[in-house]
Protein backbone atom coordinates (compact mmCIF):
# COMPACT_ATOMS: atom_id res chain seq x y z
CA UNK A 1 0.00 0.00 0.00
CA UNK A 2 0.98 3.89 -1.29
CA UNK A 3 -0.65 6.13 0.22
CA UNK A 4 -0.69 9.65 2.07
CA UNK A 5 -1.78 8.54 4.76
CA UNK A 6 -1.41 9.16 9.02
CA UNK A 7 -2.98 6.27 10.19
CA UNK A 8 -5.41 4.01 8.25
CA UNK A 9 -8.16 3.90 11.03
CA UNK A 10 -7.58 7.79 10.53
CA UNK A 11 -8.65 7.98 6.62
CA UNK A 12 -11.75 9.33 6.95
CA UNK A 13 -11.79 11.89 9.77
CA UNK A 14 -8.82 13.28 8.65
CA UNK A 15 -9.87 13.79 4.97
CA UNK A 16 -13.12 15.38 6.68
CA UNK A 17 -10.86 17.88 8.45
CA UNK A 18 -9.65 18.52 5.52
CA UNK A 19 -12.62 19.80 3.88
CA UNK A 20 -13.69 21.69 6.64
CA UNK A 21 -10.58 23.06 6.84
CA UNK A 22 -10.88 24.12 3.07
CA UNK A 23 -15.24 24.72 2.60
CA UNK A 24 -16.36 27.23 5.23
CA UNK A 25 -19.81 26.45 3.02
CA UNK A 26 -20.00 22.95 4.46
CA UNK A 27 -20.11 22.34 8.22
CA UNK A 28 -21.37 19.53 10.50
CA UNK A 29 -24.12 18.84 13.05
CA UNK A 30 -24.80 16.99 16.39
CA UNK A 31 -20.89 17.29 17.10
CA UNK A 32 -20.16 14.23 14.19
CA UNK A 33 -18.06 15.18 11.30
CA UNK A 34 -19.25 12.41 9.66
CA UNK A 35 -22.72 14.43 9.69
CA UNK A 36 -22.09 16.64 7.10
CA UNK A 37 -24.56 19.42 6.02
CA UNK A 38 -24.62 22.70 4.11
CA UNK A 39 -23.42 25.70 6.41
CA UNK A 40 -26.62 27.75 4.69
CA UNK A 41 -29.78 26.04 4.57
CA UNK A 42 -32.84 27.47 3.00
CA UNK A 43 -35.91 28.28 5.42
CA UNK A 44 -38.76 26.31 3.24
CA UNK A 45 -36.55 24.67 0.91
CA UNK A 46 -37.00 20.78 0.40
CA UNK A 47 -34.22 19.33 1.92
CA UNK A 48 -31.79 16.60 0.10
CA UNK A 49 -29.67 13.89 1.87
CA UNK A 50 -27.42 11.46 0.82
CA UNK A 51 -25.04 9.11 2.38
CA UNK A 52 -22.59 5.92 2.09
CA UNK A 53 -19.06 5.00 2.24
CA UNK A 54 -16.11 7.15 2.05
CA UNK A 55 -13.66 6.51 -0.80
CA UNK A 56 -15.64 7.29 -3.97
CA UNK A 57 -15.03 11.43 -3.74
CA UNK A 58 -16.54 13.75 -4.82
CA UNK A 59 -19.65 11.13 -4.02
CA UNK A 60 -21.25 11.54 -2.01
CA UNK A 61 -20.64 14.58 0.45
CA UNK A 62 -19.17 16.33 -2.93
CA UNK A 63 -22.63 17.42 -3.75
CA UNK A 64 -23.64 19.25 -1.15
CA UNK A 65 -23.74 22.94 -1.64
CA UNK A 66 -26.15 25.00 -3.73
CA UNK A 67 -28.59 23.61 -6.50
CA UNK A 68 -27.52 20.42 -5.04
CA UNK A 69 -27.62 18.73 -2.06
CA UNK A 70 -28.38 19.76 1.58
CA UNK A 71 -26.49 16.99 3.80
CA UNK A 72 -24.79 14.02 3.50
CA UNK A 73 -23.89 11.08 6.14
CA UNK A 74 -20.40 9.98 5.79
CA UNK A 75 -19.64 6.18 6.70
CA UNK A 76 -16.10 4.56 6.56
CA UNK A 77 -14.38 3.06 3.62
CA UNK A 78 -17.16 1.40 1.44
CA UNK A 79 -19.00 1.39 4.40
CA UNK A 80 -22.36 2.55 5.21
CA UNK A 81 -23.04 5.51 7.58
CA UNK A 82 -25.58 4.60 10.80
CA UNK A 83 -29.20 5.48 11.02
CA UNK A 84 -28.28 8.19 13.93
CA UNK A 85 -25.97 9.60 11.88
CA UNK A 86 -28.37 9.70 8.66
CA UNK A 87 -31.53 10.65 11.35
CA UNK A 88 -28.93 13.70 12.69
CA UNK A 89 -28.70 15.08 9.27
CA UNK A 90 -32.21 15.09 8.28
CA UNK A 91 -33.67 16.59 11.41
CA UNK A 92 -30.41 19.42 10.16
CA UNK A 93 -31.74 19.88 6.72
CA UNK A 94 -35.22 19.94 7.33
CA UNK A 95 -36.35 23.36 7.07
CA UNK A 96 -39.99 22.36 7.44
CA UNK A 97 -40.64 21.27 3.45
CA UNK A 98 -39.52 17.70 4.40
CA UNK A 99 -36.03 15.48 2.69
CA UNK A 100 -35.63 13.56 -0.01
CA UNK A 101 -32.98 10.52 0.54
CA UNK A 102 -31.03 9.96 -2.63
CA UNK A 103 -28.50 6.89 -2.52
CA UNK A 104 -27.33 4.07 -3.99
CA UNK A 105 -29.00 0.85 -3.58
CA UNK A 106 -26.63 -1.57 -1.44
CA UNK A 107 -27.99 -3.36 1.63
CA UNK A 108 -26.66 -1.15 4.48
CA UNK A 109 -27.85 1.85 2.98
CA UNK A 110 -30.84 0.74 2.57
CA UNK A 111 -31.31 -0.72 5.71
CA UNK A 112 -30.09 2.53 7.90
CA UNK A 113 -31.93 5.12 5.69
CA UNK A 114 -35.23 3.04 6.59
CA UNK A 115 -34.88 3.48 9.39
CA UNK A 116 -33.42 6.83 9.20
CA UNK A 117 -36.27 8.00 8.07
CA UNK A 118 -38.73 6.04 10.30
CA UNK A 119 -36.94 7.54 13.31
CA UNK A 120 -37.72 11.44 11.42
CA UNK A 121 -41.17 10.55 11.37
CA UNK A 122 -41.16 10.35 15.03
CA UNK A 123 -40.19 13.97 15.05
CA UNK A 124 -42.84 14.70 12.48
CA UNK A 125 -40.21 15.30 9.17
CA UNK A 126 -41.96 14.06 6.21
CA UNK A 127 -39.23 11.78 4.18
CA UNK A 128 -38.80 10.30 1.00
CA UNK A 129 -36.60 8.13 -0.92
CA UNK A 130 -35.07 7.93 -4.38
CA UNK A 131 -32.90 4.67 -4.45
CA UNK A 132 -30.29 4.74 -7.56
CA UNK A 133 -30.11 2.11 -9.64
CA UNK A 134 -28.09 3.08 -12.59
CA UNK A 135 -25.91 0.80 -13.00
CA UNK A 136 -26.86 -1.79 -16.29
CA UNK A 137 -24.26 -4.30 -15.88
CA UNK A 138 -25.37 -5.59 -12.43
CA UNK A 139 -28.54 -6.89 -13.64
CA UNK A 140 -30.53 -7.95 -16.05
CA UNK A 141 -33.41 -5.74 -17.50
CA UNK A 142 -36.79 -6.85 -15.77
CA UNK A 143 -34.49 -6.85 -12.69
CA UNK A 144 -33.51 -3.33 -12.67
CA UNK A 145 -34.17 -3.16 -8.90
CA UNK A 146 -31.06 -5.58 -7.99
CA UNK A 147 -29.18 -2.82 -9.68
CA UNK A 148 -26.42 -1.28 -7.90
CA UNK A 149 -26.25 2.70 -8.09
CA UNK A 150 -23.12 4.35 -9.29
CA UNK A 151 -22.01 7.29 -11.32
CA UNK A 152 -25.64 8.19 -12.73
CA UNK A 153 -26.67 9.14 -9.37
CA UNK A 154 -25.06 12.35 -10.12
CA UNK A 155 -28.08 12.82 -12.37
CA UNK A 156 -30.50 12.10 -9.73
CA UNK A 157 -28.74 14.29 -7.70
CA UNK A 158 -28.67 17.60 -10.38
CA UNK A 159 -32.54 17.10 -10.86
CA UNK A 160 -33.37 17.17 -7.49
CA UNK A 161 -31.17 19.88 -6.15
CA UNK A 162 -32.20 21.89 -9.12
CA UNK A 163 -35.85 21.39 -8.65
CA UNK A 164 -35.58 22.04 -5.00
CA UNK A 165 -33.79 25.27 -5.40
CA UNK A 166 -37.24 26.37 -7.74
CA UNK A 167 -39.30 26.07 -4.80
CA UNK A 168 -41.43 22.69 -5.62
CA UNK A 169 -42.50 20.69 -2.73
CA UNK A 170 -41.42 17.32 -1.86
CA UNK A 171 -43.71 14.88 -3.94
CA UNK A 172 -42.73 17.20 -7.37
CA UNK A 173 -38.99 17.08 -6.43
CA UNK A 174 -39.20 13.37 -5.64
CA UNK A 175 -41.33 12.78 -9.18
CA UNK A 176 -38.12 14.70 -10.95
CA UNK A 177 -35.68 12.48 -9.01
CA UNK A 178 -37.40 9.77 -9.65
CA UNK A 179 -38.11 10.55 -13.83
CA UNK A 180 -33.67 11.29 -13.77
CA UNK A 181 -33.64 7.68 -12.12
CA UNK A 182 -35.75 5.66 -14.44
CA UNK A 183 -33.84 7.22 -17.74
CA UNK A 184 -30.34 7.07 -16.52
CA UNK A 185 -27.78 3.87 -17.93
CA UNK A 186 -24.19 3.70 -16.37
CA UNK A 187 -21.91 0.77 -17.78
CA UNK A 188 -18.11 0.96 -16.20
CA UNK A 189 -14.76 -0.72 -16.93
CA UNK A 190 -11.96 -1.25 -14.57
CA UNK A 191 -8.41 -2.11 -15.61
CA UNK A 192 -7.25 -2.26 -12.10
CA UNK A 193 -7.57 -2.78 -8.12
CA UNK A 194 -8.27 -0.53 -5.07
CA UNK A 195 -6.91 -0.34 -1.95
CA UNK A 196 -9.15 -0.55 1.11
CA UNK A 197 -6.70 1.87 4.03
CA UNK A 198 -7.88 -0.33 6.71
CA UNK A 199 -7.02 -3.81 4.46
CA UNK A 200 -3.79 -2.43 3.25
CA UNK A 201 -3.83 -4.59 -0.03
CA UNK A 202 -5.46 -4.92 -3.40
CA UNK A 203 -9.52 -5.88 -2.92
CA UNK A 204 -9.31 -7.93 -6.31
CA UNK A 205 -6.59 -8.89 -8.50
CA UNK A 206 -6.53 -8.00 -12.31
CA UNK A 207 -3.77 -9.16 -14.86
CA UNK A 208 -1.70 -6.38 -16.70
CA UNK A 209 -3.46 -6.67 -20.24
CA UNK A 210 -7.26 -7.42 -18.64
CA UNK A 211 -9.91 -5.15 -18.13
CA UNK A 212 -13.43 -6.19 -16.47
CA UNK A 213 -16.37 -4.62 -17.99
CA UNK A 214 -19.28 -4.12 -15.66
CA UNK A 215 -17.45 -4.15 -12.00
CA UNK A 216 -18.93 -2.17 -9.41
CA UNK A 217 -17.48 0.90 -7.67
CA UNK A 218 -16.12 -1.67 -4.39
CA UNK A 219 -14.55 -4.19 -6.96
CA UNK A 220 -17.97 -6.16 -7.15
CA UNK A 221 -17.87 -8.49 -9.75
CA UNK A 222 -18.60 -7.36 -13.39
CA UNK A 223 -19.67 -9.39 -16.32
CA UNK A 224 -16.84 -10.29 -18.66
CA UNK A 225 -13.07 -9.97 -18.26
CA UNK A 226 -10.97 -9.96 -21.05
CA UNK A 227 -7.88 -8.49 -22.91
CA UNK A 228 -8.10 -4.68 -22.58
CA UNK A 229 -9.21 -3.59 -26.41
CA UNK A 230 -8.61 -0.43 -28.01
CA UNK A 231 -10.66 2.66 -26.83
CA UNK A 232 -12.82 2.53 -29.46
CA UNK A 233 -13.78 -0.85 -29.33
CA UNK A 234 -14.02 -0.43 -25.56
CA UNK A 235 -16.38 2.12 -25.67
CA UNK A 236 -18.34 0.35 -28.07
CA UNK A 237 -19.17 -2.32 -25.85
CA UNK A 238 -19.76 -0.43 -23.26
CA UNK A 239 -22.08 1.72 -25.33
CA UNK A 240 -23.93 -1.33 -27.27
CA UNK A 241 -25.33 -2.12 -23.46
CA UNK A 242 -26.78 1.07 -23.14
CA UNK A 243 -28.22 1.78 -26.46
CA UNK A 244 -29.56 -1.83 -25.79
CA UNK A 245 -31.74 -0.57 -22.96
CA UNK A 246 -32.79 3.10 -24.01
CA UNK A 247 -33.88 4.57 -27.39
CA UNK A 248 -32.71 7.30 -27.88
CA UNK A 249 -34.41 8.55 -30.97
CA UNK A 250 -33.50 10.19 -33.98
CA UNK A 251 -33.54 14.33 -32.72
CA UNK A 252 -33.52 13.00 -29.12
CA UNK A 253 -31.48 14.87 -26.46
CA UNK A 254 -28.90 13.16 -24.10
CA UNK A 255 -26.87 14.14 -20.74
CA UNK A 256 -23.58 12.25 -20.32
CA UNK A 257 -21.06 11.49 -18.03
CA UNK A 258 -17.98 10.21 -18.68
CA UNK A 259 -16.43 9.32 -14.96
CA UNK A 260 -12.90 7.96 -14.11
CA UNK A 261 -12.87 5.85 -11.51
CA UNK A 262 -9.56 7.35 -9.48
CA UNK A 263 -6.19 6.53 -11.49
CA UNK A 264 -7.49 7.27 -15.09
CA UNK A 265 -5.72 10.27 -16.55
CA UNK A 266 -8.72 12.65 -17.59
CA UNK A 267 -6.68 12.84 -20.92
CA UNK A 268 -8.18 8.95 -21.66
CA UNK A 269 -11.50 9.84 -20.25
CA UNK A 270 -11.70 12.53 -23.70
CA UNK A 271 -10.16 9.47 -25.68
CA UNK A 272 -13.10 7.93 -24.29
CA UNK A 273 -15.52 10.70 -24.90
CA UNK A 274 -14.01 11.03 -28.36
CA UNK A 275 -16.17 8.12 -29.45
CA UNK A 276 -19.13 8.26 -27.55
CA UNK A 277 -19.77 11.41 -29.68
CA UNK A 278 -19.30 9.79 -32.35
CA UNK A 279 -22.09 6.90 -31.76
CA UNK A 280 -24.60 9.71 -30.82
CA UNK A 281 -23.55 11.92 -34.12
CA UNK A 282 -23.94 8.30 -36.01
CA UNK A 283 -27.71 8.49 -33.97
CA UNK A 284 -28.53 11.84 -34.79
CA UNK A 285 -28.75 12.14 -30.97
CA UNK A 286 -27.54 15.50 -29.25
CA UNK A 287 -25.74 15.72 -26.44
CA UNK A 288 -26.83 18.62 -24.69
CA UNK A 289 -24.97 18.37 -21.74
CA UNK A 290 -21.58 16.88 -21.24
CA UNK A 291 -19.30 16.32 -18.01
CA UNK A 292 -16.24 14.58 -17.71
CA UNK A 293 -13.87 13.86 -14.90
CA UNK A 294 -14.04 12.46 -11.63
CA UNK A 295 -17.69 11.99 -10.04
CA UNK A 296 -18.05 8.75 -8.70
CA UNK A 297 -14.53 6.78 -7.91
CA UNK A 298 -13.41 3.56 -6.15
CA UNK A 299 -10.32 5.08 -4.52
CA UNK A 300 -7.40 4.31 -6.80
CA UNK A 301 -8.76 2.46 -9.09
CA UNK A 302 -8.26 2.50 -13.02
CA UNK A 303 -10.68 2.72 -15.43
CA UNK A 304 -14.24 4.62 -16.35
CA UNK A 305 -17.51 4.69 -16.39
CA UNK A 306 -20.02 5.86 -19.10
CA UNK A 307 -23.66 7.46 -17.91
CA UNK A 308 -26.46 8.57 -20.23
CA UNK A 309 -29.51 10.52 -19.32
CA UNK A 310 -32.06 10.47 -21.69
CA UNK A 311 -33.67 14.25 -21.32
CA UNK A 312 -37.15 15.06 -22.01
CA UNK A 313 -38.31 19.23 -21.29
CA UNK A 314 -37.93 19.66 -18.26
CA UNK A 315 -35.28 17.23 -17.11
CA UNK A 316 -32.83 19.36 -19.58
CA UNK A 317 -34.07 22.57 -17.59
CA UNK A 318 -32.89 21.36 -14.51
CA UNK A 319 -29.65 19.91 -15.92
CA UNK A 320 -29.12 23.75 -17.46
CA UNK A 321 -29.74 24.79 -13.60
CA UNK A 322 -26.99 26.35 -11.89
CA UNK A 323 -24.81 24.12 -9.20
CA UNK A 324 -22.07 25.23 -7.03
CA UNK A 325 -20.99 22.97 -4.24
CA UNK A 326 -16.91 22.33 -3.12
CA UNK A 327 -16.18 19.89 -5.64
CA UNK A 328 -18.81 20.29 -8.98
CA UNK A 329 -19.88 24.07 -10.20
CA UNK A 330 -22.17 24.19 -13.19
CA UNK A 331 -22.66 27.44 -14.49
CA UNK A 332 -26.80 27.60 -16.30
CA UNK A 333 -26.45 27.05 -20.24
CA UNK B 1 -55.80 -0.92 35.57
CA UNK B 2 -58.13 -1.47 32.51
CA UNK B 3 -56.21 1.01 30.38
CA UNK B 4 -52.84 2.78 30.00
CA UNK B 5 -52.59 6.76 29.60
CA UNK B 6 -50.03 9.31 28.84
CA UNK B 7 -49.58 9.69 32.35
CA UNK B 8 -48.57 6.05 32.85
CA UNK B 9 -45.63 5.88 30.35
CA UNK B 10 -42.64 7.25 32.58
CA UNK B 11 -43.89 4.87 35.26
CA UNK B 12 -43.60 1.74 32.61
CA UNK B 13 -40.34 2.97 31.70
CA UNK B 14 -39.12 2.82 34.66
CA UNK B 15 -40.52 -0.36 35.64
CA UNK B 16 -38.63 -1.46 31.70
CA UNK B 17 -35.44 -0.16 32.69
CA UNK B 18 -35.11 -1.71 35.78
CA UNK B 19 -36.23 -5.18 34.90
CA UNK B 20 -33.41 -4.91 31.80
CA UNK B 21 -31.16 -3.81 34.76
CA UNK B 22 -31.82 -6.45 37.06
CA UNK B 23 -31.58 -8.80 33.91
CA UNK B 24 -28.40 -7.76 32.38
CA UNK B 25 -25.99 -10.51 34.13
CA UNK B 26 -28.37 -13.03 33.05
CA UNK B 27 -28.51 -12.01 29.14
CA UNK B 28 -24.85 -11.38 28.66
CA UNK B 29 -24.03 -14.86 29.96
CA UNK B 30 -27.32 -16.21 27.74
CA UNK B 31 -26.13 -14.10 24.70
CA UNK B 32 -22.79 -15.60 25.36
CA UNK B 33 -23.25 -19.17 24.86
CA UNK B 34 -24.00 -18.14 21.05
CA UNK B 35 -23.71 -14.66 20.48
CA UNK B 36 -20.89 -11.74 21.92
CA UNK B 37 -22.49 -11.08 24.83
CA UNK B 38 -23.48 -7.97 24.55
CA UNK B 39 -27.38 -8.46 24.92
CA UNK B 40 -27.19 -7.30 27.99
CA UNK B 41 -25.08 -4.32 27.93
CA UNK B 42 -27.31 -3.27 25.00
CA UNK B 43 -30.98 -3.75 25.97
CA UNK B 44 -29.96 -2.34 29.47
CA UNK B 45 -28.74 0.79 28.08
CA UNK B 46 -31.57 0.89 25.26
CA UNK B 47 -33.88 0.84 28.64
CA UNK B 48 -31.99 3.81 30.39
CA UNK B 49 -32.31 5.71 27.58
CA UNK B 50 -35.80 5.24 26.46
CA UNK B 51 -36.74 5.97 30.44
CA UNK B 52 -34.78 9.28 29.94
CA UNK B 53 -36.23 9.89 26.49
CA UNK B 54 -40.50 9.67 27.95
CA UNK B 55 -39.86 11.77 31.25
CA UNK B 56 -38.53 14.15 28.90
CA UNK B 57 -40.91 14.33 26.04
CA UNK B 58 -43.88 16.43 26.22
CA UNK B 59 -45.77 14.71 23.90
CA UNK B 60 -49.24 13.31 24.57
CA UNK B 61 -50.14 10.17 23.66
CA UNK B 62 -48.98 6.93 24.50
CA UNK B 63 -47.94 6.30 20.75
CA UNK B 64 -45.97 9.49 20.42
CA UNK B 65 -44.42 8.53 23.86
CA UNK B 66 -43.52 4.74 22.64
CA UNK B 67 -42.18 6.25 19.28
CA UNK B 68 -40.02 8.82 21.28
CA UNK B 69 -38.69 5.77 23.42
CA UNK B 70 -37.89 3.36 20.07
CA UNK B 71 -36.26 6.83 18.65
CA UNK B 72 -34.09 6.91 21.71
CA UNK B 73 -33.07 2.98 21.66
CA UNK B 74 -32.25 3.46 18.12
CA UNK B 75 -29.81 6.63 18.99
CA UNK B 76 -28.50 4.52 22.07
CA UNK B 77 -28.06 0.73 20.81
CA UNK B 78 -27.64 0.73 16.83
CA UNK B 79 -26.97 -3.19 17.28
CA UNK B 80 -28.99 -5.56 15.57
CA UNK B 81 -31.48 -6.22 18.85
CA UNK B 82 -31.10 -2.76 19.56
CA UNK B 83 -32.32 -1.64 15.84
CA UNK B 84 -35.25 -3.89 15.75
CA UNK B 85 -36.66 -3.34 19.61
CA UNK B 86 -36.57 0.38 18.28
CA UNK B 87 -38.41 -0.18 15.15
CA UNK B 88 -40.76 -2.28 17.10
CA UNK B 89 -41.61 0.26 19.41
CA UNK B 90 -41.87 3.26 16.99
CA UNK B 91 -43.94 1.16 14.76
CA UNK B 92 -46.27 -0.07 17.49
CA UNK B 93 -46.11 3.57 18.99
CA UNK B 94 -46.96 4.65 15.25
CA UNK B 95 -50.09 2.26 15.67
CA UNK B 96 -52.37 3.59 18.48
CA UNK B 97 -50.46 7.58 17.72
CA UNK B 98 -54.24 8.90 17.53
CA UNK B 99 -55.31 6.52 21.09
CA UNK B 100 -55.83 8.95 24.27
CA UNK B 101 -56.35 5.03 26.12
CA UNK B 102 -54.67 2.06 25.40
CA UNK B 103 -57.17 -0.65 26.40
CA UNK B 104 -56.83 -4.31 25.00
CA UNK B 105 -57.67 -3.55 20.84
CA UNK B 106 -54.93 -0.36 20.94
CA UNK B 107 -52.20 -2.96 23.16
CA UNK B 108 -53.08 -5.86 20.64
CA UNK B 109 -52.07 -3.33 17.79
CA UNK B 110 -49.24 -1.80 19.23
CA UNK B 111 -48.03 -5.38 19.02
CA UNK B 112 -49.12 -6.34 15.49
CA UNK B 113 -46.95 -3.87 14.56
CA UNK B 114 -44.07 -4.08 16.60
CA UNK B 115 -43.98 -7.81 15.47
CA UNK B 116 -44.75 -6.66 11.85
CA UNK B 117 -41.66 -4.23 11.85
CA UNK B 118 -39.42 -6.39 13.62
CA UNK B 119 -40.35 -8.68 10.40
CA UNK B 120 -39.90 -6.45 7.70
CA UNK B 121 -36.90 -4.76 9.06
CA UNK B 122 -35.28 -8.44 10.16
CA UNK B 123 -36.14 -9.94 7.18
CA UNK B 124 -37.00 -13.42 9.88
CA UNK B 125 -39.99 -15.86 9.41
CA UNK B 126 -41.63 -17.95 12.65
CA UNK B 127 -39.68 -20.26 13.18
CA UNK B 128 -36.18 -18.85 12.32
CA UNK B 129 -35.77 -18.89 16.26
CA UNK B 130 -35.82 -15.09 16.29
CA UNK B 131 -37.40 -12.79 18.80
CA UNK B 132 -40.00 -13.39 16.06
CA UNK B 133 -41.06 -16.83 17.39
CA UNK B 134 -42.48 -14.83 20.46
CA UNK B 135 -43.73 -11.58 18.94
CA UNK B 136 -45.81 -12.84 16.65
CA UNK B 137 -47.68 -15.47 19.86
CA UNK B 138 -48.14 -12.03 21.81
CA UNK B 139 -49.92 -10.18 18.89
CA UNK B 140 -52.40 -13.41 18.05
CA UNK B 141 -53.14 -13.53 22.04
CA UNK B 142 -53.91 -10.24 22.06
CA UNK B 143 -55.90 -9.94 19.27
CA UNK B 144 -57.74 -12.94 20.38
CA UNK B 145 -58.36 -11.64 23.62
CA UNK B 146 -59.46 -8.10 21.90
CA UNK B 147 -62.76 -9.81 19.82
CA UNK B 148 -63.31 -11.43 23.18
CA UNK B 149 -63.71 -8.43 25.03
CA UNK B 150 -61.13 -9.42 27.70
CA UNK B 151 -59.97 -6.59 29.96
CA UNK B 152 -56.07 -5.41 29.57
CA UNK B 153 -54.53 -6.98 32.54
CA UNK B 154 -56.07 -10.36 32.11
CA UNK B 155 -55.43 -10.21 28.46
CA UNK B 156 -51.75 -9.19 29.41
CA UNK B 157 -51.13 -11.88 31.61
CA UNK B 158 -52.51 -14.28 28.97
CA UNK B 159 -49.91 -12.74 26.22
CA UNK B 160 -47.08 -12.96 28.67
CA UNK B 161 -47.72 -16.58 29.64
CA UNK B 162 -48.04 -17.60 25.91
CA UNK B 163 -44.55 -15.49 25.19
CA UNK B 164 -42.88 -17.36 27.69
CA UNK B 165 -44.38 -20.69 26.40
CA UNK B 166 -43.21 -19.68 22.90
CA UNK B 167 -39.63 -18.77 24.56
CA UNK B 168 -39.34 -22.34 25.99
CA UNK B 169 -40.58 -23.81 22.67
CA UNK B 170 -37.50 -21.81 20.71
CA UNK B 171 -35.48 -24.29 22.53
CA UNK B 172 -35.99 -26.93 19.75
CA UNK B 173 -35.63 -24.86 17.05
CA UNK B 174 -32.08 -24.04 15.21
CA UNK B 175 -30.98 -20.90 14.75
CA UNK B 176 -31.10 -19.45 11.21
CA UNK B 177 -29.62 -15.27 11.87
CA UNK B 178 -27.20 -13.54 13.29
CA UNK B 179 -24.04 -15.07 14.82
CA UNK B 180 -25.83 -18.16 16.50
CA UNK B 181 -26.44 -19.25 12.96
CA UNK B 182 -23.22 -20.64 12.96
CA UNK B 183 -23.51 -22.57 15.19
CA UNK B 184 -26.19 -24.79 13.72
CA UNK B 185 -27.12 -27.80 15.30
CA UNK B 186 -25.38 -26.23 18.99
CA UNK B 187 -27.90 -23.63 19.19
CA UNK B 188 -30.55 -26.37 19.73
CA UNK B 189 -31.86 -26.96 23.66
CA UNK B 190 -31.11 -23.15 24.04
CA UNK B 191 -33.66 -20.21 24.30
CA UNK B 192 -33.33 -17.70 21.82
CA UNK B 193 -31.50 -14.34 23.31
CA UNK B 194 -33.46 -11.79 21.39
CA UNK B 195 -37.37 -13.95 21.79
CA UNK B 196 -35.85 -13.40 25.88
CA UNK B 197 -35.82 -9.88 25.29
CA UNK B 198 -39.50 -9.73 24.21
CA UNK B 199 -40.38 -12.40 26.90
CA UNK B 200 -39.27 -9.65 29.36
CA UNK B 201 -40.80 -6.60 27.51
CA UNK B 202 -44.55 -7.90 27.71
CA UNK B 203 -44.00 -9.42 31.42
CA UNK B 204 -43.14 -6.25 32.66
CA UNK B 205 -46.03 -4.58 30.71
CA UNK B 206 -47.89 -7.01 32.04
CA UNK B 207 -46.78 -6.59 35.76
CA UNK B 208 -46.76 -3.22 35.69
CA UNK B 209 -50.68 -3.37 34.54
CA UNK B 210 -51.48 -5.68 37.46
CA UNK B 211 -49.76 -3.68 40.04
CA UNK B 212 -51.40 -0.47 38.60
Amino acid sequence: MKKFLNAPADFVDEMLEGIYAAHPDVTYTNDDKRCYVTAHPKKGKVGIATGGGSGHLPLFLGYVGDGMLDGCAVGGVFQSPSSDQMYEVTKYIDQGAGVLYIYGNYTGDIINFDMAAEMADVDGIRVRSVVGNDDAASSIVGEEHKRRGVAGIFFVYKAAGAAAAEGLDLDEVVRLADKARLNTRTIGVALSSCVVPEVGHATFSIGDDEMEIGMGIHGEPGISRKKLAPADAVVDEMMERIFGEQDYGAGGEVAVLVNGLGGTPREELYILYRRVSQLFAERSVKVRHVWIGEFATAMEMAGASISVLKLDGELARLMAAPARTPFFTHVER
Amino acid sequence: MQALTANDVAGLFAALEKTFSDQREFLIALDGKVGDSDLGITMSKSFTAAHAAVVAAADASVGKLFGRAGLSIAKAAPSTMGTLTATGFMRGGKAVEAATTIGTAEMAAFWRAYRDGVQERGKAKVGDKTVLDVLDPIAVSLEASAAAGKPLDEALAEAAQAASEALEATRLLVAQHGKAAAFQEKSRGLQDAGATVAVFIVETMANFVKAG
